[in-house]
């Protein structure tokens, strides 16, 4: 055909000639890694308060205030008895929350567990079952309640919340919109990854360098995001001052809430006569 | 050479793809149009080899391409070098420090010496015509010259398919001016070109086929882009396009445009 | 380095979350000084960028991948002290909202992520850069300060891990918290940071920086007006010193002193410790302290119990369905 139409159009031989090409092996599983890590930030992040605003929802203060004092209680506790109610309590509030949450908490929890079983075993196998029992199942506990938190109940209102704990306004927008950008700087990163990972079509010689491109070019990126959203913000009027509105109405759900864990705080005392 | 057969795909329970049946000979220069979300930019993905069908086949070159085949380094390294994407953001695709580097690092894994590479390089350097910018950082050029650095940077691995998402926008008319020929004289060297695009003008300049998906997810035509870009009702019916799109008949040139841009 | 929570006392928590507050003060205020006031929610974007560097896997020789923390990195190119606020964000929101724990451990991760390995690495970057005045200064500055910054901040945690058995006993004399003793856990976590850690941190983190150098110079921080007062230096020794001081007021001096770590390290059993009832052999009983296990009434634990198997029953139905429904996995290549 083709040759010669081809050098008409200028293109250079080696471009219409096609390339037999065997690819070398390389170790490049760091890209893949990194591609699914921020995969699932950003599937975590965009899923995040999904169907929690139903009727039954506690007031996300008190879901705040109460998951920190579990976690104060659960810390300080010398007694197997407690974390054993709390953790039949957390099973509980489990088990009344949707399939697919349960699972994601469920992973995260067990796999945390697992792995300070590993780390405590072997002070365990010294003698040490004090710290083997109470801490692996504290910490299960304590994964498990925050992580009820974070799944059942809407960022922002989590955020938000922290102004009842007496954080600046500000302190909170910066919360929100970091969060904000996480996501739109995953997105970025998610890309560059790609274009990074089918381009790898090779030995390469340089991955510090390709990589820390990706980073050095996302953060550049991010100064621009920053002007550009100070800009926009200066435009609409922002002058420093943020301020966090929360519509409170105390329903009876949040009654009962406060009352289960009123009687958590009874038990720990109980517990903790020793 | 890519036979894409009943794939299926959705992402998070909401499907993206239904049922979609696509055959590409080698050197075709095709078109996928279609309303935003009608999974134009999901397809080009899976030919790429980021995403998987959930049901159905994707084969390229006879070879079935499947997330366990690919997970072999050597087979996914192979099948990068023959299709090359550039990416509808030029900035992500990007990343080092300048833009000799940048076409550089195809060949350079390939394990050309120096010598071809810096060949390799500066043909394309010429081809796309942005010579002056090899020492430049590719982060701080316009829009349009971005645009070319990537073109440049996966022509370098020398694919025998390139695709293309969205490649006209954030263009100058000029410059989406001289990407059309440039995708033309492409085509005619023996690349198969494929491009999803929602400058309908430029269509049939740019390929000789169209393929329309529709807010089903699903391909509603396939046919020359001459034929597809006449049946308006088509077009309105995908809602790709609204009740004053039209056409003027020109000296013996039909062409159409909506007045909405 | 991120420590998780149960591990500490919660005095240690609270002692490490007061000594960061004068911290978080001084770099709020002389953030909002360098900048004005409206620009203080870009900080957000940093940290958005801290956040996510945590999250890139870096290769390592072998074929594995690590993590690096970047906190230098980012207090070379945004001032240490709104590094400070960054990292503290993206730490917070690790913690709080992705459930990785951390949440009572908040103020130990910042001090040693947000306020060692940052302002650490800062100024060894600078008194280097300053000394070898060349560009080579700088990225040497860089690497040296990362690596440094890193391993301090690894022998920080190393610390607080390693006095928790020392200061938190149940009165059997077994830990409450971590129970690895300083001989312990500073060669685990120190070890690793000097050899393989603080490399890639100082390598991957140097890399990143001569790539912004060279493509886009001008969006480095470019240091404070004035020159860095001595005063600064003494106010962050201060603040270094003080958490050991607080601990230590809380323990006699005498309980630190080579008996302790003689009984630790000798009579065979470096390990852990040998309460007296467990020289027979294991019996379930003996496991739990006494104190521990205070007679559950009957009804109590049957009804304990029956919840427990109750919900344990609902979440297996639940996932089992959803599983069912979920057979098309996630197909990302």
């Amino acid at each position: 055909m083709d040759n010669q139409k081809a050098e008409m159009q200028g293109i250079p031989q080696w471009m219409y000639t096609e390339e037999n090409y065997s690819p070398r092996s390389d170790r490049d599983t760091f890209i893949n890694k990194s591609i699914l890590s921020i995969f699932s930030i950003l599937s975590r992040i965009k899923t995040q308060g999904v169907g929690t605003e139903g009727k039954y929802s506690v007031n996300a203060v008190f879901k705040v205030a109460f998951t920190f004092m579990l976690l104060i209680l659960l810390s300080i506790s010398q007694s197997s008895s407690f974390v054993i109610v709390v953790m039949v309590y957390l099973l509980a509030v489990l088990s009344l929350m949707e399939a697919k949450m349960i699972v994601k908490i469920l992973k995260v929890s067990l796999i945390m567990t697992l792995f300070t079983f590993v780390i405590l075993l072997p002070a365990a196998l010294g003698g040490n079952i004090y710290s083997g029992i109470m801490i692996t199942s504290k910490v299960f506990a304590t994964i498990t309640a925050v992580n009820i938190l974070s799944h059942s109940t809407r960022w922002s209102s989590i955020t938000s919340a922290l102004k009842r704990f007496f954080v600046p306004d500000i302190f909170i927008l910066v919360l929100d919109i970091t969060i904000k950008y996480i996501v739109m700087l995953g997105d970025f990163m998610l890309n560059m990854l790609y274009a990074l990972k089918l381009r790898s079509v090779g030995r390469n010689k340089s991955k510090y360098t390709s990589l820390s491109g990706i980073a050095g070019t996302m953060f550049i990126e991010s100064k621009e995001m920053a002007d550009n959203m100070y800009n926009a913000m200066e435009c609409r009027g922002f002058t420093g001052e943020y301020h966090v509105c929360s519509h409170f109405k105390f329903t009876a759900i949040d009654f009962a809430y406060i009352m289960m864990n009123i009687a958590i705080l009874l038990i720990f005392l109980y517990f903790g006569r020793a | 050479m890519i036979e894409i057969e009943d794939v299926c795909y959705s992402y998070s329970g909401v499907a993206a793809l239904q049922n979609i049946n696509l055959h590409i000979e080698k050197g075709e220069a095709v078109a996928l149009m279609g309303p935003n979300g009608s999974g134009k930019s999901t397809l080009l993905k899976l030919i790429n080899g980021i995403i998987s069908p959930d049901h159905g086949t994707f084969r390229f070159n006879k070879k079935e391409i499947t997330r366990q085949k690919l997970s072999n380094t050597q087979f996914a390294k192979h099948f990068h070098q023959q299709i090359g994407f550039v990416f509808q953001n030029s900035d992500t695709q990007l990343f080092c420090a300048d833009v000799y580097d940048e076409i550089a690092f195809g060949p350079r894994q390939m394990g050309f010496d120096e010598t071809e590479v810096g060949n390799r390089v500066n043909d394309c350097l010429q081809l796309l015509n942005i010579q002056d910018f090899k020492n430049r950082p590719p982060y701080h050029l316009s829009g349009g010259e971005k645009r070319k650095v990537a073109i440049a940077c996966v022509l370098s691995l020398n694919p025998e398919v390139l695709v293309l998402d969205e490649p006209m926008s954030g263009l100058d008319p000029r410059t989406q001016r001289w990407l059309v020929e440039f995708l033309v004289r492409l085509n005619k060297s023996g690349k198969t070109i494929i491009t999803s695009t929602h400058n309908l003008e430029l269509v049939p300049e740019i390929s000789s086929r169209a393929v329309l998906f529709d807010e089903n997810h699903t391909i509603a035509a396939d046919m020359p882009s001459e034929k597809l870009l006449e049946d308006i009702d088509l077009l309105k019916k995908v809602n790709l396009v609204d009740q004053y799109y039209h056409c003027h008949q020109g000296a013996g040139h039909k062409h159409f445009h909506d007045h909405n841009f | 380095m991120h420590i998780p929570d149960n591990y500490l006392s919660p005095s240690t928590c609270a002692v490490m979350f007061a000594a960061m507050v004068p911290v978080w003060t001084i770099a709020v205020n002389k953030v909002k000084a360098e900048m004005e006031n409206v620009k203080v929610p870009m900080l957000g974007i940093c940290a958005a960028f801290s956040f996510l560097l945590m999250m890139f896997n870096v290769p390592l020789p072998g074929g594995t991948t690590g993590h690096a923390v970047g906190g230098t990195l980012i207090a070379i190119l945004i001032g240490p002290f709104a590094a400070c606020i960054s990292v503290t964000v993206a730490l917070l929101i690790q913690a709080l909202l992705f459930g990785d724990g951390g949440i009572l451990a908040f103020g130990a991760n910042c001090f040693n992520m947000a306020f060692v390995l940052p302002f650490l690495g800062y100024y060894i970057y600078k008194f280097i850069k300053d000394s070898v005045h060349s560009e080579k200064g700088e990225y040497i500055g860089m690497a040296v300060g990362s690596y440094v910054g890193i391993n301090a901040a690894a022998l920080c945690t190393a610390i607080e891990f390693g006095i928790q058995p020392l200061l938190f006993k149940t009165a059997a004399g077994q830990p409450l918290y971590s129970p690895y003793p300083l001989s312990m856990s500073i060669p685990a976590m120190t070890l690793p940071h000097l050899l393989v850690a603080g490399v890639l941190e100082a390598v991957f983190t140097a890399a990143i920086f001569v790539f912004i150098k060279k493509v886009s110079p001008g969006t480095i921080y470019q240091g404070a007006k004035q020159k860095t007062k001595a005063v600064y230096g003494l106010i962050i020794a201060l603040i270094c010193l003080t958490p050991i001081g607080l601990l230590a007021a809380g323990t006699a001096w005498g309980e630190w002193g080579t008996d302790e770590i003689k009984n630790v390290v000798s009579g065979g059993n470096a390990l852990g410790f040998v309460p007296e009832g467990m020289a027979n052999g294991f019996e379930f009983e003996a496991l739990m302290p006494d104190y521990a296990v205070r007679g559950l009434p009957d009804i109590a634990a049957y009804i304990l119990s029956a919840i427990a198997g109750a919900a344990i029953l609902i979440i297996l139905f639940k996932v089992i369905g959803s599983l069912k429904k979920d057979k098309i996995g996630e197909n990302i290549g």
